[in-house]
């Protein structure tokens, strides 16, 4: 068949040693930009771009990639073991990983995170390969009203997420979501919320925000009073470094369901990828017998969301492989690299450019293999690094973090705002606000804001789109069930506890 | 159990609880005030401490009332910046800080988290309350923002709410040593990364950091912070390229 | 013990001396005796971004010290150039405007922090991307006339995308609209990726923008393209014809990109950056590679500090009435 042809020519070409070293640099990169706080993989690959100037073309965007894909597999690792989620797509990853870190069990959850995002490239990899080209015709049908109902549904999600409260859950995803509309407003450029600040005119990054609530604002906690003896009860609590096999048989089915998930949300540009992970999520707690497991460290609840992800970041690149579009900021930097070397990517790339195509197909998969590799013995060194002592951890976090933040747009004032969001974010712990909804607000926000009002736009006004449109009224569907679904449970039990006046 | 003790308990927390909140209303005004002074040294634009201090005053005192019994007789008249603030912000927190003078709060941690929270939404509000409102099918930049500002007004009245009506935690205890020097080493790194370049501010930063746990031993965390400067110092511009001022831009001129 | 307080006193206090004297102005003679920043307002992989890589890597061989480019987002490119605008003018940190930055701006924005008349020496106008009409491929008109007719017509029914409030595409499509007099709605998008990703799913019906992103969606037939905005047809699209020859003379745009240094940067060292920025327009290697990605460069009296200068205070001129409505 041409696919084993194709396939066959694209390793040919990864495997050539360049490429391989290329592939190799790229999957380190990447776990590094993972692995370090705030250093986000656009910031990254941003500043990896010139260096790739002076290499061939196949070979820098084997290495972008690889960055790319790398990052969501280093992620994962400040998630479990600081409880610093360095992308969007790890942010549900850090609440039952860090959980489980907090138990001893850092170690299962690392290596489960690699193992899942290894099955979940591989597969996604394969599938890019067959079904890339009809694959296309699913991120075309998704226009402003499917997105919007598709964001809806992202929301709830971010409802089922929470452990405690829904109200205070739905009280933070709104919070996130006028978070979001600090900045520019899309139609008419006004500033909104923005007290004449210019840094604050494109609105509040996400790693400002994300280490504030999620990183500085644990520091500042575990600096308590009180504090210190939970952490050293951690620090000798480890246990095993690898799996057991329990948790093994736990974790396959929601690695199955969330390849499969992953795949399919990645392909649609424009957010698809930031819901997947936490779609896998909400799916496998919806699906557990017993969903109060979750957020105390559920295995299953680092699985699912890793394995989404990463098969996300590999399904992204069909847009950009069948129709030359990058559905995202690091794709559209690679864009840019291809133009550089005098590539410009075009629905025809495919055709015309097969060794770059196939080449960047065949060394997903070669990069996956390597990140396992290198990251399973990376578990063991993880983990020791939670028996440094904590007064000399936290200063470090705090210089990684300031430095992370401070080198995505070379901005202090980020500096200075994720401090303050840090307060903010000690403020929602002795509140018992879960950070998790409000941060996955702003992700959404904007582009749940933005798809209603442009389908307004294109509609005049007429909100009968988001149900005329199938798909978008089947999402609106699940949504609403999944809303019922959630909301009935928690109402009930609300009654329970009038009733039995338990627990405080 | 101990049913008199606990009340009494309460009644003091109130109190507290209620200068709290009074403050929190005024808390922008203060802010700007405080803001306002720099502007004596010539630090940043804006308005000078005593305009701040004087309309601020005369908006809380009389143009709110004046706005508010002429908006109740029909006039629309625009109201300045200044007043919007008082009318949308200040009242509503005042009028439930002395609403909890006579409340019995039975989850301080609901009550108070729900109270701070929907400061926070009035506080969006009247942020948004300039920006243009829907205009045929458009939407406008400003109605999302009010829409979500009124939902989330909603939802901490009703969190604030189970905070009366269900017993629940208290409020919890907040340190300062931890948070006030975190706070001070991202503060220092933020102003002097550009200026001292990064292996000062790295260092300390570091050092400063460290002075918020008691644990810390100096002489340990001195040569830790020493090698962490030179990793990142090695790492971040070399490694992953990152522009960064590496020295005191005095020593390379 | 005494004795380190002091000595450490003194040297917080020779630290924040020289701190002040930081600022004095370097001297023009050896100029430039270490390396040069330039700012690019946009991120890394767009066209001004390119376009800046391109020319200053060889800049910087002429002038004999690296060229380390900085991307700073934000804004539509405003808060790059207030910072531009704020440097030291030592001829160590420079920029790259574009049609946005220096002219779009000013309109656009009443709060601008800086003026790219008052707040700049211009250097040497780089390249220029011309910008074509586009349209989804099933879209009714088949010319530029019949295009003209057809949004005049239907000025309620056509939905225009760009790629966000102050971008080429939306600055352009703002000309387009004065020159019909129409007022069709604009559907905006963040950035130029999903706005073309729009276009080829037919979810709006046309757009402007530059060439470079729409090339190979036109030879593709994903998409089509009307005309394009310059006064001749482009080596890398043939058979578009230009604005003049389809009928639409008026409509002229070029996203233009050229480098700037802060106010009060001395005329010496304007001269040598501006020769270098020439000699390495004129580099055939250089040449190539813009003319590849669909770029106009400047004929040679167009090149000079002061041609900029008119040529920033012209388009300034151009786009005021054009824009100031829109805000």
């Amino acid at each position: 068949m041409d696919i084993f042809a194709n396939l066959a020519h694209g390793f040919a070409v990864a495997l050539s040693p360049i490429n391989l070293l290329m592939c190799l640099i790229g999957a380190l990169v990447g776990t590094l930009v993972g692995v370090l706080p705030g250093i986000g993989t656009i910031a990254t690959v941003a500043m990896l771009l010139p260096i790739t100037f002076g290499l061939p073309p196949v070979g820098a965007l084997i290495m972008l990639a690889g960055i790319y894909y790398g990052a969501q597999y280093g992620g994962s690792t400040t998630s479990i073991l600081v409880n610093i989620p360095g992308e969007a797509t790890s942010v549900v990853t850090a609440i039952d990983g860090h959980q489980m870190a907090k138990q001893g069990r850092a170690g299962p959850a690392l290596a489960i995170a690699a193992i899942g995002s290894f099955f979940a490239g591989c597969v996604a990899t394969i599938l890019i390969a067959v079904l890339g080209a009809p694959l296309t015709k699913l991120a075309l049908a998704f226009g402003p009203a499917e997105y919007f109902s598709l964001m809806v549904l992202g929301l709830i999600f971010a409802v089922v997420l929470a452990k405690g409260s829904v109200l205070k859950a739905i009280a933070m995803i709104v919070f996130g979501l006028l978070l979001s509309m600090v900045g520019s407003d899309i139609e008419t450029g006004a500033s909104r919320m923005a007290f004449n600040i210019p840094e604050l005119a494109d609105g509040l990054g996400f790693a400002t925000v994300a280490m504030g609530v999620f990183g500085f604002a644990e520091i500042i906690r575990n600096l308590d009073a009180g504090a210190e003896m939970n952490r050293d009860l951690v620090q000798q609590k480890i246990t095993g470094l690898m799996p057991t096999r329990k948790d093994l048989v736990d974790s396959t089915p929601p690695i199955l369901r969330g390849t499969v998930l992953g795949s399919i949300l990645g392909i649609l540009p424009g957010g698809g990828a930031v819901i997947a992970s936490f779609a896998a999520y909400t799916l496998e707690k919806k699906l557990a017998k017993d969903p109060k497991r979750f957020g105390r460290g559920a295995i299953e609840g680092v699985a699912a969301p890793e394995s989404a992800n990463n098969a996300a970041a590999q399904t992204s690149f069909i847009p950009l492989l069948t129709l030359g579009i990058p559905p995202n900021a690091v794709m559209a930097l690679m864009v840019g690299a291809m133009t550089i070397h005098g590539i410009v990517p075009g629905p025809q790339v495919m055709q015309k450019q097969p060794d770059l195509v196939w080449g960047m197909i065949a060394s997903m998969w070669i990069g996956n293999l390597m990140l396992i590799i290198i990251n399973l013995p990376l578990v063991g060194i993880w983990v020791r690094l939670l028996r440094v002592p904590y007064r000399l951890m936290f200063p470090s976090i705090v210089i990684f973090c300031a430095i992370g933040i401070y080198s995505v747009n070379n901005a202090p004032v980020d500096v200075i705002l994720a401090g303050v969001f840090g307060l903010v974010g000690y403020w929602l712990i002795k509140h018992d606000f879960e950070p998790a909804p409000l941060l996955l607000g702003m992700v959404l926000g904007p582009l749940m804001e933005e798809n209603l009002r442009r389908a307004l736009l294109i509609s005049r006004g007429d909100w009968s789109v988001f149900l005329t449109r199938p798909l978008s009224a089947v999402l609106l569907a699940i949504s609403f069930g999944l809303l019922l679904l959630t909301v009935l449970p928690a109402l009930r039990a609300k009654r329970d506890e009038v009733f039995t006046e338990s627990e405080n | 159990m101990a049913e008199t003790m606990g009340h009494s308990a309460t009644a003091t927390r109130n109190t507290k609880v209620v200068i709290g909140f009074c403050l929190l209303a005024i808390a922008p005004q203060i802010f700007e005030f405080i803001w306002s002074i720099g502007t004596i040294f010539g630090w940043g634009a804006g308005r000078g401490p005593a305009t701040v201090l004087i309309s601020h005053a005369t908006a809380l005192v009389a143009g709110a009332p004046a706005a508010l019994i002429g908006a109740a007789g029909g006039e629309t008249k625009k109201a300045s910046s200044d007043v919007l603030l008082a009318l949308i912000y200040s009242y509503p927190i005042l009028a439930v800080a002395i609403v909890t003078l006579f409340m019995t709060v039975r989850s301080a941690q609901d009550y108070v988290g729900g109270v701070i929270l929907m400061a926070v939404a009035l506080f969006a509000l009247w942020a948004s309350s300039d920006l243009q409102g829907m205009r045929g099918f458009s939407f406008g930049a400003g109605t999302a923002p009010r829409m979500f500002g009124g939902l989330l007004v909603a939802l901490s009245a009703a969190i604030a709410l189970t905070g009366l009506l269900s017993d629940g935690p208290s409020m919890a205890h907040y340190s300062w040593r931890g948070p006030l020097f975190v706070m001070v080493a991202i503060l220092f790194f933020a102003l002097a990364i550009r200026p001292l370049g990064l292996v000062v501010t790295a260092f300390v930063s570091f050092m400063i950091a460290a002075t918020g746990s008691h644990e810390t031993r100096w002489l340990e965390a001195a040569i830790v912070g020493a090698c962490l400067t030179l990793g990142c110092a090695i790492l971040f511009p070399y490694v992953l390229g990152l522009p960064m001022p590496m020295f005191p831009r005095f020593l390379i001129q | 013990m005494t004795s380190l307080r002091a000595l450490a006193t003194g040297a917080c206090a020779a630290a924040l001396a020289s701190l002040c004297a930081f600022v004095a102005p370097a001297k023009a003679q050896n100029y430039p005796t270490r390396s040069i920043t330039m700012i690019v307002p946009f991120a890394a992989g767009g066209p001004t971004d390119v376009i800046s890589r391109i020319v200053t890597a060889h800049m910087a061989q002429t002038l004999g010290q690296s060229i380390i480019i900085e991307n700073v987002v934000g804004a539509g490119g405003t808060t790059a150039t207030t910072r531009a605008a704020r440097a030291a003018n030592d001829g160590y940190t420079l920029i790259t405007g574009h049609m946005g930055t220096h002219a779009a701006s000013v309109p656009l924005y009443p709060k601008l922090a800086y003026h790219p008349e008052k707040d700049f020496e211009p250097i040497a106008l780089l390249a220029g991307t011309p910008i074509l009409i586009l349209a989804r491929k099933d879209f009714p008109p088949k010319d530029l006339k019949e295009f003209v007719a057809y949004v005049k017509a239907n000025a309620e029914k056509v939905n225009a995308a760009h790629a966000g409030v102050g971008s080429v595409s939306h600055v352009s499509c703002e000309l387009l609209h004065s020159i019909l007099d129409v007022k069709p709605v604009g559907v905006p998008f963040n950035g130029t990726g999903p706005a073309m990703n729009a276009l080829v799913a037919g979810q709006v019906d046309y757009m402007c923008d530059q060439i470079v992103n729409a090339v190979p969606q036109i030879n593709a037939g994903t998409i089509k393209a009307y005309a394009i905005a310059t006064p001749e047809r482009n080596p890398s699209l043939p058979n578009v014809p230009t604005t003049t020859e389809a009928g639409l003379p008026a409509f002229q745009a070029q996203a233009w990109n050229a480098m700037f240094a802060p106010k009060g940067t001395s005329p010496a060292i304007i001269a040598s950056l501006n020769a270098a920025a020439i000699k390495a327009l004129d580099d055939e290697t250089v040449k190539k590679r813009l003319l590849e990605l669909g770029s106009v460069i400047p004929a040679p009296k167009d090149r000079t500090p002061e041609a900029l200068a008119t040529l920033v205070k012209n388009e300034i001129a151009k786009w005021t009435p054009v824009l100031k409505p829109a805000t």
